[in-house]
């Protein structure tokens, strides 16, 4: 049947989502068509295409259609999202944002800054290549990327988790010491979460 | 039971803060006893980077200070460089210049009110406003080419003449807008539940707001008429007309009062744009940007932006790179003198209504 | 107002830059007598902010205050030198509560101290140990270089300047190609 419009549009987007066959057995294929159908993503606006971000999860785009949505804190979230350029201070956070939600857990890197470094490719405070410091499941290009292109990179990365090849959080404990050796080499030996009642006491606050 | 004192911090990784900035509230029970500031988070040393550039380098990415409302940054970065140059710009071209930067203000209203209403969880106003924001970006996607950052007022004029049509459109836009903010009006500012937590709350006195240099709405909701566009006019507002709203309580209402009042002096000053546009060429001769030099002088420019008096201050030392520029925008007293005031004595679950009341927007704070 | 600021202070160098921004360069040691005097006697009670410019070449920093009035309508800039070394200035954190924040931004920045700022912690930096990075000496790129990891290329990723002058070499073979077919006919 010919679709048009929204139907046509809902088609698109969605593509071969709900025909993949990779699966090992029945129980794997529900697994994942439950975690690819509800992306809770951590409300963590690190870099200027978090403005990007409102547009995307409200009424106009409506990302919640595809089953992604908000969530406040990182222990109920799925998916961080580290919104364009990254800087020392940031990373830090997002490191322990990151190491606090709970598993399967995704990255999404929006903007060509987190590929590259982009327009700030020769500044001292941002980082130039994400994957070098947290496992990246998706980058989404651009400066800043339009809400179309995250609602694709969300597909993509649902498709990912629906054939079960997204598994970076698995990639991060393998590699534990790859990436913990990069970002000691920028933050130095006290890279978050130290996990101590009173960190912030000797840390000098956040 | 004993009241005991704690320490949390509210933000970076928060629904209700307004950018990427945390704020350290030390509360006996719901009350705030001291709040600290901190920012850094989104620091790129822009300052730094635009030394290394050319000038037209730097233009693109001056419009990146400021994420929700890029557009005043690249007025400004224009206007110095051309008062440093000594270049005179088109009418035709000052004129483009500020329908998008009324467009831009007007945008920007749009993106405060979805966070206002959000951080009193009336979200349904987000809803519209942002959808209503969206109708606006289309303009400039049209226009410039992008949504967000447009880097569309170039030093000269602006970077290309209006589309075919385009005024009509932006007519429609505004006949649209003038409908559609008495919605806003029944579902927001007249709601009883943002009255009832906004009015009485976050007051600033007129003798603190005019000593310690704030800016912006804050300013015009404690009864000062002071307004960049009005006092020193810059492009072509003094062929403008229009009015600077004003209330006297200085609280959180008093200051959302005068946002939607000037929303509508927005769409006023749009509809005379339109009907006023002269004819005309949009970009003067510039020099090339290998031969673009500004001379050893320095310079002091400011627009006024959604939030209030965005200044830039900018020297050149006669070769063909910008040697300092150094931003002023409206949120780094905003954020550290005024908003670690405010909360002392505030309960917890108004910090985000206070924080986003006064439209604070860490990227311009730290640069 | 010029009349004075020249006779008392002994100075030629103020000048209008524009109709509502004036600008003086003055010494600083009689830097907080004209600024209290503009704020007294001419109304100019807001501190707007504190820039520093960094002449490398000449030995020195150029701080900038801007004064505003109390309506907001007229500018007053006053400029002074301080040596770079050591460089130093007197706190205005006490009399313009605004000024803590602005001198802290610039002791990070460019290493300026403020005796009596009680607050001169990190702003926006963590963790720096480096030169303060808005100073001249401070070269951002090959920080970058020698400390954070780039991406490669691409594999087609070629030389912007060889492969700009390869194409204008065929465009013009090309051309005279064309122009050739043209007297050919």
């Amino acid at each position: 049947m010919e679709h048009n419009g929204f139907l046509l549009e809902q088609k698109t987007l969605e593509g071969d989502l709900n025909s993949d066959t990779s699966h090992k057995n029945s129980v794997d294929f529900l697994m994942n068509w439950f975690r690819k159908r509800s992306i809770f993503v951590l409300a963590y606006g690190t870099g200027c295409g978090a403005i990007e971000m409102p547009p995307t999860f409200t009424s106009r785009y409506d990302a919640e259609r595809l089953g992604i949505r908000g969530a406040a804190t990182p222990r109920q979230a799925d998916v961080i999202i580290v919104s364009g350029y990254c800087s020392y201070k940031t990373l830090r956070r997002i490191i322990r944002t990151y190491e606090q939600m709970s598993n399967p857990k995704y990255i999404l890197a929006l903007g060509s800054c987190t590929v590259n470094g982009g327009m700030y490719w020769d500044s001292y405070n941002t980082i130039k290549k994400l994957e070098d410091y947290l496992p990246v499941d998706m980058y989404v290009n651009g400066c800043m990327p339009r809400p179309e292109s995250i609602l694709e990179g969300f597909i993509a990365l649902q498709k990912e988790i629906g054939e079960g090849k997204a598994s970076s959080w698995k990639k991060y404990e393998e590699n534990y010491e790859f990436y913990r050796k990069n970002q000691e080499a920028i933050l130095g030996k006290k890279v978050e979460p130290s996990y101590d009642a009173d960190w912030y006491l000797y840390d000098g606050g956040l | 039971m004993e009241n005991k004192h704690i320490t949390i911090f509210h933000g970076p990784q928060h629904p209700g803060i307004t950018g990427n900035m945390s704020i350290e509230l030390d509360l006996i029970g719901e009350t705030i006893q001291k709040a600290t500031t901190h920012v850094g988070y989104l620091h790129r040393g822009f300052e730094k980077l635009i030394e290394r550039r050319t000038v037209i380098q730097a233009f693109t990415i001056v419009c990146r200070i400021c994420v929700p409302e890029p557009d005043p940054n690249e007025a400004n970065f224009a206007m110095a460089v051309e008062e440093l140059a000594g270049l005179e710009v088109t009418p035709r071209a000052q004129y483009i210049r500020v329908m998008v930067l009324e467009l831009s203000r007007l945008a920007a209203q749009f993106l405060w009110m979805a966070g206002q209403s959000g951080s009193i969880g009336l979200y349904a106003v987000g809803q519209w406003a942002i959808a209503d924001r969206d109708l606006i970006l289309d303009l400039f996607e049209e226009l410039t080419g992008a949504r967000v950052y447009h880097m569309y007022i170039y030093p000269g004029g602006v970077r290309r003449d209006l589309p075919e049509g385009f005024l009509e459109r932006v007519t429609t836009l505004l006949i649209y807008m003038k409908k559609r903010l008495k919605d806003y009006d029944d579902i927001f500012i007249n709601n009883a539940s943002f009255k009832n937590r906004a009015v009485g709350v976050g007051i600033i006195s007129k003798e603190e707001a005019v000593a310690n240099g704030y800016v912006g709405q804050v300013l015009r909701g404690c009864g000062i008429k002071a307004d960049v566009r009005k006092d020193a006019p810059y492009l072509v507002y003094n062929e403008l007309e229009f009015e600077v709203p004003t209330q006297t309580t200085g609280d959180v209402y008093a200051r959302a009062l005068v946002r939607r009042a000037e929303m509508d002096q927005s769409l006023h000053i749009l509809d005379q744009v339109v009907r006023k546009m002269p004819e005309g060429k949009v970009m003067i001769k510039i020099p090339t940007h290998r031969k673009f030099k500004l001379p050893k002088d320095d310079t002091w420019v400011k627009v006024e932006s959604a939030r209030g008096e965005f200044a830039y201050y900018m020297a050149g030392d006669g070769s063909e790179k910008i040697r300092r520029m150094q931003v002023r925008g409206p949120s780094l007293v905003h954020a550290y003198t005024l908003l670690e005031d405010l909360l002392i004595g505030a309960e917890l679950s108004d910090v985000a209504l206070i924080m986003n009341s006064l439209g604070i927007c860490p990227p311009e704070i730290e640069r | 107002m010029f009349n004075e600021i020249k006779q008392r202070f002994a100075t030629d160098d103020v000048e209008v830059k524009r109709n509502d921004l004036y600008k003086v360069r003055i010494k600083y040691s009689r830097l907080f007598e004209l600024m209290h005097m503009l704020r007294d006697e001419y109304d100019y009670k807001t501190l707007n902010a504190i820039t520093c410019t960094d002449w490398i070449e000449e030995g020195h920093f150029a701080l900038t205050y801007m004064l505003t009035t109390e309506d907001r309508k007229y500018t007053f800039m006053i400029q002074t030198m301080i040596n770079r070394e050591d460089a130093q200035a007197k706190t205005l954190s006490h009399e313009y509560k605004q000024a803590q924040i602005m001198e802290r931004d610039l002791h990070e920045m460019y290493g300026i101290d403020f005796p009596g700022n009680e607050n001169l912690k990190e702003l926006s930096l963590e963790s720096w140990v480096h030169t303060p990075p808005l100073r001249r000496e401070f070269d951002t790129l090959e920080f970058v270089t020698n400390h954070l990891i780039f991406r490669e290329g691409r594999e087609d990723n070629v030389d912007t300047k060889a492969e700009t002058k390869r194409l204008r070499a065929e465009k013009k073979a090309q051309k005279s190609k064309d122009e050739e077919v043209k007297d050919g006919k």
